[in-house]
């Protein structure tokens, strides 16, 4: 245990400091070591479902709220923000307390975190599978938990964590704690830019940002989620447990600095390498290529001081099984890393995007490094929070080696996957310069094997979270009947201090070298660095200048460069009717499976036509360009398909395209819409500037009329009567609508005005019919 | 992996800092790390000023221009540009090599409403002998760039290449008559497809063959 003479060691003219005696506070700890392994069976078990209900979609029996398209999201969500989430504050609160020889700041703000926290998943459990989405991926909570999150992070949790670190009795900050800073500060400005909107419901909203610049703040947030939620957490966690399990000193103090700093500064440009040959500006996708690029090795800088920390240890690795989840953990990390610059190359990416590739590198990095860590953390943490031996070290040997297999069953046939469907949706015929995969369906079917291999793997996976599940109930069972709480005396920080280091030197000093070669070997030596790891209040301004610069760097000229979205003089916004049906969309997580954004590539727009322009989704609140293509990319689906088609489709989509993996959606067409809810649409549209006029007064009318216009059509197509009032009539409307604006011409304008009179004529004529009926 | 700093007896040395237990090695930065990271940030600038000084054919629109013209050249420079009359469309029912194209075509943008085999879902069945509004292969065509049955077969003129929208009224005509199981007949019986007269055997070259 430290001690205060260790304290007193070294450079301190502390003689006015005083000892302090205190206890660090593990309730909390066990308490997030509870909610990650509670969490953790939840969130690999929602995969475990829909990897199912992906290849058995009449399992759901066309239930809503089990539906792929909803349960993805929740999927993705628990495990991001439960699992790992949970995982995180388990690690910060029990190193950072030791790290800084104090008890957390405020024992009541911990607990507010806690119970906050929890709160907060269970509403995303809830809200997700009723379909209150915004829509974009991992930020798909609405608004009011939304401002809980940004409450509970940054004030509760921040504001406990910034109070401990100021009033720590170490005098330094260790690495780890570094890396807390730097994810509490980004993911607090990444989660409140990202989830900027205009509320028009208690769980309803509009993103302030559309089309290509909503694309840009989404995957500036989405990859940074990735950087500052799932791997600097994760680093800093590395950084103190895997040295504490393998009782070695870290590698290398000066690598910790460089990767440091590179990692957060480079990290927060990435985001634009998820849009590759979308509408996004070509200069954003490649800066987002190539800092993905140089951010390979401050990536690696991790993993090399995790793998290198261990030399000289490597015998108890074969006996521990801890230290065994810890190394596949960081190797996993380094693929991953290594994996995400060579998909940001736009060439790679090319094949790549819209597969099952990334899939199968997301879960990597999600199964093989986060849940890896946390695993190993887990283990390590049990005997020491519930003060007593693990139940079963078999049991834990057991767990890494069915986990283990269970990701390599899980990402290898996913990878299989991506490849095989990317290559045939892009092979062309060399003879006749023709698709040679024309039907789309035909690619599903042909992966479909490997989905049901992935059950095999997600199975392997979730049976692991269950055994250390047991294995750390069984463990609890033995605790003692009350916790032993040591208590540590420790010296408090004098308010000066004196720095006793010698000042560093060179061996150029006396060498014939101009004086700058002398100073910038003194500044490669990194002692500099010494002084801001005194100044956690510094140290955190830095770190958010370092992400706030880089950010700004690529975000305003996203913004005010007219140039970036060149107007399209016939791009018009949606009606009243289109307005509804795509909040359908939305809610129904189509984006999950459908992507709206064709890319410039021969073998894609012989798939889907012309590609997609920036200029087309300035009225696209939010964007919803996807990001994988488990069905077909509907951003020219308008007119591509009879409503009366539409209608059969969403009532069983096997029957009109057999072999399809997409869920009924008949509740569609027996629902009725809330044509009462449009006009707040229209409003909250027009206020973020969609230029409306009679639809302001008369949206309800309108859209009304609109309604009854497809459900004409669809009856004269040889469809049901009466169907006006139904959502799904108000989807068709929606899609028949997706891309056709690029096309229209003047001419089609005046036809238009004039066709509606008779559109009229046809709906009435449609009514008498189906009453003589 | 690069010289580390090391004391007399082989370890590398300590730094002084002890948190909670953790000692930290003042080892340098692994010198292959080091320029590694060099490399990829000198790539970068080249990349960059290769891509946007604003050179002629670099930019991704003008590659996939580049590309969609040698497409296109290899898809239809034998044939030129075709006009979707009689005699056209029934030529090409009889080019094989030029069928498998609108076969092709038809699975891309058809099947979902017509069926794999032109058998017939929402749409009608294209292989039976009754015709909605088809009365010679020229309508085929016509139904085909102007859609039909209000908006129940959309048009396909923005869509489509004028040689595709050839090619698969050729492969369209060419499903008639097998009568596959599937949609009831619709519509009503016409006349059968005219003759066709093969020409002499001087058109060789325009088979579908090199690119």
């Amino acid at each position: 245990m430290s001690t205060a003479t260790m304290d007193a060691s070294g450079h301190a003219t502390d003689t006015d400091s005083t000892m302090d005696s205190f206890s660090y506070d593990d309730k909390i700890v066990r308490m997030f070591v509870t909610a990650t392994i509670l969490w953790g069976f939840v969130a690999t078990l929602v995969g475990l479902i829909v990897a199912v209900i992906l290849v058995y979609p009449w399992m759901t029996a066309g239930a809503p709220w089990i539906a792929f398209g909803r349960l993805r999201p929740l999927h993705t969500n628990a495990a991001i923000f439960a699992f790992a989430g949970n995982a995180i504050f388990a690690a910060i609160y029990y190193s950072t307390q030791r790290l800084c020889k104090a008890r957390m700041w405020s024992d009541f703000l911990s607990h507010v975190h806690f119970w906050g926290w929890q709160a907060i998943i269970v509403a995303a459990a809830i809200t997700l599978p009723l379909g209150f989405t915004q829509s974009k991926e991992y930020a798909e909570l609405e608004w009011p938990i939304d401002i809980a999150i940004a409450v509970v992070w940054l004030f509760v949790f921040g504001g406990n964590f910034l109070m401990t670190l100021i009033n720590r009795r170490e005098r330094h900050m260790y690495v780890a704690l570094w890396f807390y800073i730097a994810t509490i500060v980004t993911v607090a400005l990444l989660h409140v830019f990202n989830n900027l909107v205009l509320p028009f419901g208690l769980l309803e909203s509009y993103s302030v940002y559309a089309g290509v610049q909503d694309a840009f703040m989404q995957w500036w947030y989405g990859h940074n989620a990735v950087a500052f939620f799932l791997t600097t957490p994760f680093l800093g966690l590395m950084y103190y447990f895997l040295p504490k399990a393998a009782d070695r000193p870290v590698f290398s103090y000066k690598l910790s600095i460089i990767h440091f700093w590179s990692l957060v500064f480079i990290y927060i440009w990435a985001g634009p390498h998820h849009l590759h040959y979308t509408s996004l500006p070509e200069w954003a996708s490649t800066l987002g290529m190539l800092f993905s690029l140089m951010l390979w090795m401050p990536s690696w800088g991790g993993m090399i001081n995790g793998l290198l920390t261990l030399r000289g240890a490597w015998h108890k690795v074969a006996a521990d099984p801890i230290l065994k989840f810890f190394v596949v953990g960081v190797t996993f990390y380094g693929m991953a890393t290594f994996e995400g610059p060579l998909l940001s190359i736009k060439s790679v990416n090319a094949l790549s995007h819209y597969t099952d590739w990334t899939i199968a590198h997301v879960h990597s990095g999600a199964l093989g490094w986060n849940g890896f860590m946390t695993f190993g953390m887990i283990y390590w943490l049990l005997p020491r929070i519930f003060q007593t031996k693990m139940w079963s070290d078999r049991m834990v040997s057991l767990h890494f080696w069915t986990s283990t297999l269970g990701i390599l069953l899980y990402i290898i046939p996913i990878y299989a996957a991506g490849l095989m469907q990317g290559l045939m949706w892009r092979e062309i015929d060399p003879e006749t310069g023709a698709l040679a995969n024309p039907d789309f369906i035909e690619t599903i079917q042909s992966i479909v094997p490997l989905w049901q291999l992935r059950i095999l793997g997600g199975l392997l996976y979730v049976g692991g979270v269950v055994m250390l599940a047991i294995n750390a109930v069984m463990t609890w069972t033995t605790r003692p009947a009350t916790y032993e709480v040591p208590v540590i005396t420790a010296r408090r920080l004098s308010k000066t201090y004196q720095d006793d280091t010698p000042a560093t030197t060179t061996e150029l000093a006396d060498a014939p070298v101009l004086e700058l070669g002398k100073k910038m070997d003194i500044f490669a030596k990194m002692n500099w660095h010494r002084k801001w790891e005194r100044l956690p209040v510094k140290f955190t301004i830095l770190t958010t200048a370092a992400v706030l610069v880089a950010t700004l760097f690529e975000l305003v000229p996203t913004f005010l460069i007219r140039s970036n979205v060149p107007t399209i003089a016939t791009v018009e916004p949606y009606t009243p009717l289109e307005l509804a049906g795509r909040e359908i969309y939305i809610s129904e997580g189509c984006y999950n499976c459908h992507s709206q954004q064709i890319r410039p590539m021969v073998a894609e727009t012989k798939r889907y036509g012309e590609y997609s322009k920036p200029g087309e989704f300035i009225y696209d609140r939010p964007f919803q360009w996807g990001s994988r293509r488990i069905g077909l990319d509907l951003a020219r689906e308008g007119g591509r398909q009879s409503s009366f088609w539409h209608w059969t489709h969403f009532e069983d989509p096997a029957s009109v395209s057999e072999g399809s993996v997409m869920p009924e959606y008949s509740h569609l067409l027996e629902a009725d819409l809330r044509f009462s809810g449009i006009p707040a649409l229209v409003n909250t549209a027009h206020q973020l500037g969609a230029p409306y006029d009679e639809e302001l007064t008369n949206a309800e009318e309108m859209a009304y009329k609109q309604a009854e216009r497809v459900a004409a059509e669809i009856v004269s197509q040889g469809g049901p009567a009466n169907v006006q009032e139904k959502k799904a009539i108000a989807l068709i409307a929606y899609l028949q609508r997706l891309g056709t604006d690029y096309f229209r011409t003047e001419d089609d304008e005046a036809a238009a005005d004039a066709g509606e009179e008779v559109d009229a004529e046809t709906a009435e004529a449609a009514e008498e019919i189906a009453m003589s009926n | 992996m690069s010289s580390s700093t090391t004391s007399g007896s082989g370890q590398p040395e300590l730094t002084s800092h002890d948190y909670d237990g953790i000692q930290e090695f003042d080892n340098p930065l692994p010198g292959w790390w080091k320029w590694m990271f060099v490399a990829t940030i000198v790539f970068s600038v080249f990349y960059a000023l290769y891509f946007h000084i604003g050179a002629p054919g670099r930019s991704i629109a003008e590659q996939y221009d580049a590309e969609l013209a040698a497409n296109t050249r290899l898809q239809f420079a034998v044939i030129g540009d075709l006009t979707a009359d009689e005699a056209t469309i029934n030529k090409y029912i009889h080019e094989e090599s030029w069928l498998k194209v609108g076969k092709v075509v038809f699975q891309a943008n058809c099947i979902s409403c017509h069926g794999r085999d032109g058998e017939g879902k929402v749409g009608p069945n294209l292989t039976d002998e009754a015709f909605k509004n088809i009365r010679n292969l020229e309508d085929i065509a016509r139904v085909l760039n102007k859609g039909a049955g209000k908006g129940a077969m959309p048009a396909w003129e923005s869509r489509l290449h004028p040689n595709e929208i050839v090619l698969v009224s050729a492969y369209v005509a060419s499903l008639r008559g097998q009568n596959l199981p599937g949609k009831a007949a619709e519509g009503t019986a016409i006349d059968p497809w005219p003759e066709y007269v093969a020409p002499p055997k001087s058109d060789v070259e325009e088979q579908p063959t090199e690119g």
